[in-house]
């Protein structure tokens, strides 16, 4: 059983990933690596929320993600996961589909591998 | 302002693109009847609230990708209150479409198009004839002929046809001799830049002419 800290280490670790929060998808903080986390929290719930929106007027399935580009190349992606809402803030100089891949492959085991993230 | 949509439509990948506004919701669309304009209403409103909320946590905001299981939705605002955003299949280059996102920006903030009602024009995008990298090693008629290849690309790849063209024509001369007997060498070059099977028969098609022209002398 995988704790939220546990998760949110593992994502920290993972090469391009500068800091990462996760927060359910009422609000409430489970674990993070960044600053300012009220800012990023907020976002997280909004974007997901619209994302949603967005998703059932146009008729697509699933979100995957989404991203907040930057001009410092230090862009913010948002990976909601049934219940909880990752956060993940990019390194300016890395490569994103790399770590990505990564973020996503990790996402794929925590929420169908048969662990459970808990708090 | 629909020419400025189908500069988009042209890059591999992209299904479609809209412009909205919060007051009159749709501007202007070039997207699949299937997307009825009702919804890309609602989808533009949502997406100008998501831009905004990344913009008070980001000052530098650029771009808002979502990414869904069946499609891409690339959105970037225009002007406060307007926003153009892009419909693409998930293998589409994202890069490139950035790349036009810019380019199209610039054009707006700079003024060189203006807002016009029902435009329904459907124009190639324009490709500028900047002198190529070595042209003085090309002879004048395969210089017409490149001139139509780039021409083409145009209608193919959207305003990033013309940097796309000389930077792969310059490498193609980088590596042999600028002559006629090369060009399928440059064809193919060219074509994994298109990197779509579909638009590589396409663009086949469009320059068809011109070189059996050059051919025939």
């Amino acid at each position: 059983m995988a704790t939220a800290k546990d998760f949110v280490d593992r994502i920290n670790q993972i090469d391009g990933v500068a800091g990462c929060l996760l927060v359910k998808d009422n609000g409430a903080l489970l674990g993070q690596t960044l600053d300012d986390v009220e800012v990023y929290s907020t976002l997280l719930q909004l974007s997901s929320s619209l994302s949603r929106d967005i998703m059932t007027n146009i008729g697509f399935s699933h979100c995957r993600y989404l991203s907040f580009s930057r001009l410092n190349m230090q862009n913010f992606y948002v990976f909601p996961i049934d219940k909880y809402l990752l956060g993940v803030v990019q390194l300016a100089d890395c490569s994103a589909d790399a770590m990505l891949e990564r973020i996503y492959r990790l996402i794929g085991r925590v929420s169908t591998g048969g662990s459970v993230i808990v708090s | 302002m629909i020419h400025l949509i189908d500069e988009l439509k042209v890059i591999p990948g992209v299904i479609g693109a809209c412009i909205v506004t919060s007051q009159e919701g749709v501007k202007v669309t070039n997207l699949p009847a299937i997307f009825k304009p009702e919804r890309l209403s609602l989808v533009g409103k949502h997406l100008l609230k998501l831009y905004s909320a990344g913009r008070m946590s980001f000052n530098d905001l650029t771009d808002v990708t979502l990414h869904y299981d069946e499609s891409v939705v690339v959105a970037r605002e225009l002007d406060k209150g307007m926003l153009m955003f892009a419909i693409c299949d998930p293998s589409f280059n994202h890069n490139l479409l950035t790349m036009s996102f810019n380019l199209l920006y610039e054009e707006f903030i700079n003024g060189n198009f203006s807002v016009v009602a029902n435009e329904t024009t459907v124009a190639a995008a324009p490709v500028a004839k900047s002198a190529l990298p070595s042209e003085q090693k090309i002879s004048g008629i395969l210089q017409d002929l490149l001139d139509e290849m780039k021409d083409a690309l145009g209608k193919i790849l959207g305003p990033m046809a013309g940097f796309v063209f000389d930077e792969v024509t310059e490498e193609w001369m980088d590596q042999g001799s600028a002559d006629f007997s090369r060009i399928d060498e440059l064809i193919e070059q060219i074509n994994q830049e298109i990197s779509d099977e579909d638009k590589e028969d396409q663009y086949r098609q469009l320059i068809s002419s011109a070189l059996k022209s050059y051919q025939k002398g």
